[in-house]
């Protein structure tokens, strides 16, 4: 059964680079969103099982969407991908409920690495 | 085609005796490198310094900042320099330059290269220190020529003291200051008395004796902050910074006396000389500092009109 | 937009010039995020060195013709403000001239944020200059070459001009490039802020070569 993954970027660029380096066996229903907004109906839509997610968005940025999901109780997997990778920004972002954290540019095997760590593939 | 052998000799031989001094430490600040430049400059051979830490085998090296310096090299990842021009040297090396135009050791520019692993990570720093000696050289003789060059630009050939141009220029920046801050500012305009007269009887010889001999006068008549300059051909400004009319007017009559105390002597004549001088200040509803000198102009004819040989203040009446 | 000189150009170099493309969004969307790796990289380095929390980031990267330059970055920078600058160049598949601008303002709140004295000696102000610029052009040419795949080098940056009015620092005949990548660097530590401008100035040649290796760098993803 194909998992339903979002992909949440302001940049196409950033959502490609993103989207190249998930593994390719993996059988997913892909969705792109440009910023928390799109990001939050795509979830409502179902669509997000899975949610890969930039922090720094027009609209509603990584931070609001990940306080929304935690206050609204709503379930998905998130994992963080950002180019802003100090300490500081990595442990908030787990406080507010994201399993993982990826330093931008994304390989492959950081993907793999978090998929196989938290059983998902 | 040299064989590898060959290309390693050929690179260590280069390394080594290239005429730049190149170094090398670890992350524990060890030198795991010492070209032949170094060697000669800082008399110390390469066996003797290989191993040891940096800053323990030259404790005169700036270790605070240095030491920061490797630092931020190695989290940073990337290309760092020094320069001369902020810091003249790292090595206190003896420089060889037979001309020394004040230089007492040689000046260094000084670039910081990282050395990375397969995994992106730096191991070492290796140094590369250039002789920049020369360059700082010329540098101070461009620097001194400059000056000279405004000097003589900014000075009265004859008087030396400065010209039409810089005191306008100073008076034009005095203005824009004392709007901005509302400080007081005055103009003393003054010319020399019958000057025509003393070309004219005695020669132009006679005539730029007493401009330099009055010149010199009002200079030793100035307060720190005044700026003097020749205005025209017998006549010249003086701008008073933070000083009104009433302070003005004790200055011009300091430098009416100053200029009349003692005779001037040329063309085997003993001259008496005098000076006329107008006063302006600066008002609320000044307009421009032209108005300042135009003034000031008004009342040194007034000066003249009254007999010379005195101070006028501006009045609007004039 | 195009930007093209007409006759009315004043130097031989510009008259030269017939047009040049701005980038495309997609190509712009590409740029910006090498830059904004690049960025985020630097940030965490100067963070591990100040021992605190560091933000930069550049907001927007816009193309500009030298004649554009001042008009652009003095709107960005505060009018009649004394100005300090650094220049470095870069070469080897992009040739060009790397310019950071600090507003006097903006070099004391930067020497304060490093945990410097704010009353630095002449010298030790202009090493902080140098250091910051020589951190942020390494950042953005490293981010470049590593990101785009592309060999780029720089070399040792040098005092521009101190604290001297903008239009006296960035003559268009006095530079030699044609347009500018023109990029505002915000810097925030702890809360606080201080900001610079980066000017990536390049010929014709250089920003097409530029494009041309964006475009490859989207093919490949």
């Amino acid at each position: 059964m194909a998992i339903p993954v979002t992909v949440v970027d302001d940049s196409k660029i950033s959502r490609k680079m993103v989207i190249r380096a998930l593994p390719p066996q993996w059988n997913i229903e892909l969705t792109q969103a440009e910023n928390g907004e799109e990001a939050m109906a795509a979830y409502r839509d179902g669509k997000a099982e899975v949610m890969f997610l930039d922090l720094t968005m027009p609209v509603m940025d990584g931070y609001q969407v990940l306080e929304r999901l935690q206050k609204e109780q709503l379930n998905t997997f998130v994992v963080v991908i950002s180019a802003d990778i100090q300490p500081e920004a990595q442990a908030r972002v787990k406080k507010l409920g994201a399993m993982a954290f990826i330093k931008k540019p994304v390989k492959t095997s950081d993907i793999e690495n978090v998929l196989h760590e938290y059983g998902i593939v | 085609m040299p064989d590898s052998n060959d290309t390693a000799n050929l690179l260590n031989f280069i390394v080594d005796r290239a005429h730049v001094g190149i170094f090398v430490v670890n992350q524990k600040r060890e030198i795991l490198l010492w070209n032949q430049f170094m060697e000669i400059h800082s008399e110390r051979k390469a066996n003797t310094v290989v191993g040891q830490n940096l800053f323990e085998a030259f404790p005169e090296l700036p270790q605070k900042w240095l030491d920061r310096k490797i630092e931020n090299l190695f989290i940073l990842k990337n290309f760092s320099f020094t320069s001369w021009e902020q810091r003249p040297y790292l090595f206190k090396f003896a420089h060889n330059r037979p001309v020394t135009g004040g230089v007492d050791c040689m000046r260094q520019d000084c670039t910081l290269m990282p050395v990375k692993d397969d995994n992106g990570e730096v191991q070492y720093v290796c140094f590369t220190l250039f002789d920049a000696t020369d360059t700082s050289i010329y540098q101070s003789k461009l620097k001194e020529t400059t000056e000279k060059l405004r000097d003589l630009s900014s000075r009265d050939g004859l008087t030396q003291i400065f010209n039409r141009r810089y005191v306008e220029e100073a008076l034009e920046k005095e203005f824009s200051r004392a709007r901005r801050y509302g400080n007081k500012l005055s103009v003393i305009l003054t010319d020399i008395d019958f000057f025509k007269k003393v070309n004219d009887v005695h020669g132009h010889l006679a005539g730029d004796e007493v401009l330099r001999v009055v010149s010199q006068r009002l200079v030793n008549g100035l307060r720190d902050a005044d700026i003097l300059g020749r205005y025209g051909g017998e006549e010249f400004m003086v701008v008073l910074p933070e000083t009104d009319n009433q302070g003005a007017q004790v200055l011009a009559e300091r430098l009416r006396n100053i200029v009349q105390a003692e005779p001037i002597e040329t063309a085997g004549e003993s001259l008496t000389i005098n000076i006329s001088l107008g006063v302006s200040e600066l008002y609320e509803n000044t307009a421009a500092y032209a108005q300042l000198i135009a003034e000031a102009d008004l009342a040194l004819y007034q000066s003249k009109e009254n007999g010379r040989n005195c101070t006028t203040l501006f009045r609007p009446d004039f | 937009m195009y930007y093209t000189n007409t006759a009315s150009s004043k130097s031989d170099k510009k008259t030269a010039i017939m047009s040049i493309q701005p980038y495309t969004e997609d190509q712009n969307d590409a740029l910006q995020e090498v830059v904004n790796i690049a960025m985020g990289q630097a940030g965490d380095s100067l963070a591990r060195i100040l021992g605190r929390f560091v933000e930069l980031s550049i907001p927007r990267i816009h193309l500009v013709n030298v004649d554009d330059v001042i008009k652009t970055v003095t709107s960005m920078v505060n009018n009649n403000t004394e100005i300090s600058a650094i220049r470095q160049a870069f070469s080897n598949s992009l040739r060009g001239e790397a310019i950071v601008v600090f507003a006097q303002t903006g070099a004391d709140d930067l020497a304060d944020l490093m945990g410097y004295d704010t009353d630095l000696a002449p010298s030790a102000e202009q090493e902080l200059l140098l250091e910051v610029g020589n951190l942020l052009v390494g950042a953005i040419i490293n981010g470049i070459s590593d990101t785009l795949e592309t060999d780029l080098s720089f070399s040792a940056p040098s005092l521009m001009a101190e604290r001297t009015p903008l239009d006296q620092v960035l003559v268009p005949e006095q530079l030699s490039w044609s347009h500018s990548l023109l990029m505002e660097v915000n810097f925030a530590i702890e809360g606080r802020d201080a900001k610079c401008h980066l000017l990536m100035f390049m010929a014709e040649e250089a920003i097409n070569t530029l494009r041309g290796i964006l475009d490859e760098f989207m093919d490949g993803i």
